[in-house]
């Protein structure tokens, strides 16, 4: 059902799977990325990609053309492709930023991606032949403070990203020396790079940094996750109206769908809890799915371990260990096949769930 | 009115202040600093949250989106509760990199601070932070009263040697 | 250094945050400010309710009226005054009970003024708080103590 495993990292702070989801890479809250292979035998380190001059903050793997994006605090970010001896080469892109660059993504269709910094800027990259190099373009207004988290509508030219401003914003990702103009989409057309689709406040009650955000498949939904411990979706074919839940937990730092209606989240509370939006568009706590070894609630455990110390003066002992497989924050969920996803952690575990196996032991589990 | 309350509720408070992440300086490139100690960005700050037990104990938990600065004052009744604090802090902080996350100084008001950064929860478990701080403000209290203890029956002996001559 | 320190034209330009004239730089939103500011608890209604004995129905008044948007201080601190009057003329025994009549955004509301609470304490104040914390995180968890620290209207 979950599959732990141990890379000798310290704390992993970003994952992403290629195509078949027979290698990782991993970034071990270094300046380093690290690729392993999946052999009978166990993961095998493949290749240390070594590049970079300060920590990574992002990284994506384009599955159909192979390529893996890594970005940095160096305010660098390199398109890695993989030469005929299985070696990554990287190539530098000049993103012409003065701060971190903090997430990274590429595009549905792999050939553009999209570059969130902490210079209030958001750098969408394409490849441009004639002189062999990636070139970006900048959306700047109107953001306020660093860029945390970006996603890309499946139509390949809308794009939401999520700051450190307390705003999730809707921007139109369309660059015109490329492609096609952009048809009518739910979230409205406009034939400008940057022009703004849609803003929302992450709550009405002011603050609250966005962590994640992500397009729903059909791309008409926009769920993120903020550290008010609130889980949102706002939906263009309903007027942009916001659903918010506010969560009895701690914030969560990454969300994924799987499946029309399903939402995935985990963070500070080192577990992956299901989310679903019911036909009145309110979002509704399904399960906890690492509800398999917990035996109690979070709040008596507290209770518990403070008892323990009282007692004790000092624990060391194994009970003091969270009820969780996950033992520190959960630092992003990644989507590995329809049916699996994956987690990754400051423990420095990376964790495989099916859903299958799940919604077949947890009763009333079920994937919308 | 007893310790447990005080400390669940810093307990909880702290577990909640502790979600804190890598972030990279908005204002100095290449620069990672704590956003608590900075104070340049205003939208990186959380609202800092008081908790006391009487208007003498208390703990001050300052927020921000990678750092967490936590403050706390300690009982001191008399004169002697204060030298003996004084000494106390004193000697830890002199200390401070044995303990990591102990500021060198604490904040105007308060006995002695913590600063917990992204870094230190990226080593260690966040759990077990939280643990030593409450650790900490248990036994500070216990090991006050015992010093004073000893102070005070040192100076009995010390008295009682000197009025022998008399 | 120069040795002119003193001079006008010496050092002060040093000292000037270049920062703060970026334009892109994040400004808190007005909010509610200008006419609709709100004004805060009708003091008197609610101590009517008090002496009344209506505990529970004081409580759900001064928190639904919070001024939580608003920008002056006096009237956040004169509401917090208030709101720390009734949480204190609630028993211990009664809190339960009057937690089931608040709604999810009211319990919010009520876990900033009991935080708030604590920066007056006062005789045996600051027990009666600690109990209120208890039981309010006991109905919605640590993610009240989360948005205590993360919504920018404050209490």
């Amino acid at each position: 059902m979950t599959e732990a495993h141990n890379f000798e990292a310290n704390a992993i702070s970003c994952h992403a799977w290629n195509k078949d989801g027979k290698e990782v890479a991993f970034c071990p809250s270094n300046n380093d990325v690290h690729v392993y292979k999946r052999t009978p035998g166990g993961w095998k380190v493949h290749e240390i990609l070594q590049k970079h001059d300060l920590r990574v903050m992002g990284l994506d793997w384009a599955p159909n053309t192979n390529r893996i994006v890594t970005c940095s605090a160096d305010r660098n970010a390199y398109v890695w492709t993989q030469g005929e001896d299985g070696k990554w080469i990287p190539a530098w892109v000049l993103l012409r930023t003065n701060r971190a660059a903090t997430c990274v993504k590429w595009s549905p269709q792999e050939n553009k991606f999209a570059v969130g910094t902490g210079d209030r800027v958001i750098s969408v990259c394409h490849f441009a032949s004639e002189n062999n190099w990636w070139v970006s373009k900048h959306i700047k207004r109107p953001l306020r403070s660093t860029v945390t988290c970006l996603d890309w509508h499946p139509d390949n030219q809308v794009l939401v990203a999520g700051s450190t401003d307390y705003k999730v914003r809707v921007f139109s990702a369309y660059i015109k020396d490329m492609e096609e103009a952009p048809e009518r989409g739910a979230w409205g057309c406009q034939p400008n790079l940057g022009s703004l689709l849609a803003e929302f406040p992450n709550s009405p009650n002011g603050g609250g940094w966005v962590h994640a955000v992500a397009f729903s498949p059909c791309g008409n939904k926009i769920c993120w996750v903020a550290h008010n411990s609130s889980i949102c979706v706002a939906d263009a074919t309903k007027g942009n109206t916001v659903v918010r839940l506010f969560t009895e937990h701690l914030p969560f730092t990454s969300c994924i769908w799987v499946g029309s209606n399903s939402i995935i989240a985990g963070g500070h509370s080192c577990m992956p809890l299901l989310y679903s939006v019911d036909d009145n568009g309110q979002i509704y706590f399904v399960s906890n799915l690492d509800s398999m070894q917990k035996k109690e609630t979070s709040g008596i455990s507290a209770m518990r371990k403070f008892q323990s110390l009282d007692r004790q003066a000092r624990t060391e002992s194994s009970e003091d260990n969270l009820d969780s497989i996950h033992q520190n924050t959960i630092t992003s969920i990644r989507k590995l096949s329809p049916t699996e996803f994956s987690t990754s952690s400051l423990d420095g575990q990376l964790v495989l769930w099916d859903l299958k196996l799940l919604e077949n032991s947890i009763a009333g589990l079920k994937i919308v | 009115m007893s310790l447990k309350p005080y400390l669940t509720a810093v307990r909880r408070t702290l577990t909640a202040a502790m979600c804190v992440e890598n972030f990279s300086s908005q204002i100095v490139e290449k620069h990672n600093k704590p956003e608590v100690e900075v104070r340049a960005s205003k939208e990186l700050l959380l609202t800092p949250i008081l908790i006391s037990r009487n208007d003498k104990e208390k703990v001050l938990i300052e927020s921000s989106i990678n750092s967490v600065r936590i403050s706390i004052a300690v009982k001191q009744a008399d004169d002697l509760e204060k030298i003996l604090c004084h000494k106390f802090t004193r000697f830890m902080t002199m200390r401070a990199e044995n303990f990591l996350i102990l500021r060198r100084t604490p904040i105007e008001g308060y006995d002695i601070s913590f600063l917990i950064t992204n870094f230190h929860i990226e080593q260690m478990y966040k759990h077990k932070i939280v643990d030593f701080v409450i650790h900490f403000m248990e036994e500070i209290d216990r090991e006050l009263s015992e010093m004073k203890l000893s102070v005070n029956a040192r100076a009995r002996t010390c008295a009682e040697e000197f009025l022998k001559r008399f | 250094m120069s040795r002119n320190n003193e001079d006008t034209s010496g050092s002060g330009f040093r000292k000037i945050d270049v920062d703060q004239y970026n334009e892109n730089n994040f400004k808190e939103e007005d909010g509610d400010g200008g006419s609709t500011a709100p004004t805060g608890p009708d003091e008197n209604e609610i101590l009517t309710l008090l002496t009344q004995g209506k505990n529970v129905e004081a409580l759900i008044s001064v928190l639904k009226s919070a001024p939580l948007g608003c920008r002056n201080q006096q009237t956040k601190d004169s509401a917090r005054n208030l709101t720390l009057k009734v949480l204190l003329s609630i028993k211990s025994s009664q809190i339960d009970d009057c937690l089931t009549q608040l709604d999810r955004d009211l319990i919010d509301v009520l876990m900033k003024y009991i935080y708030r609470g604590f920066e007056i304490p006062s005789e045996g104040s600051s027990g009666h708080l600690l109990a209120w914390h208890e039981k309010v995180y006991n109905v919605s968890g640590i993610g009240s103590i989360v948005r205590v620290f993360s919504d920018s209207k404050r209490a």
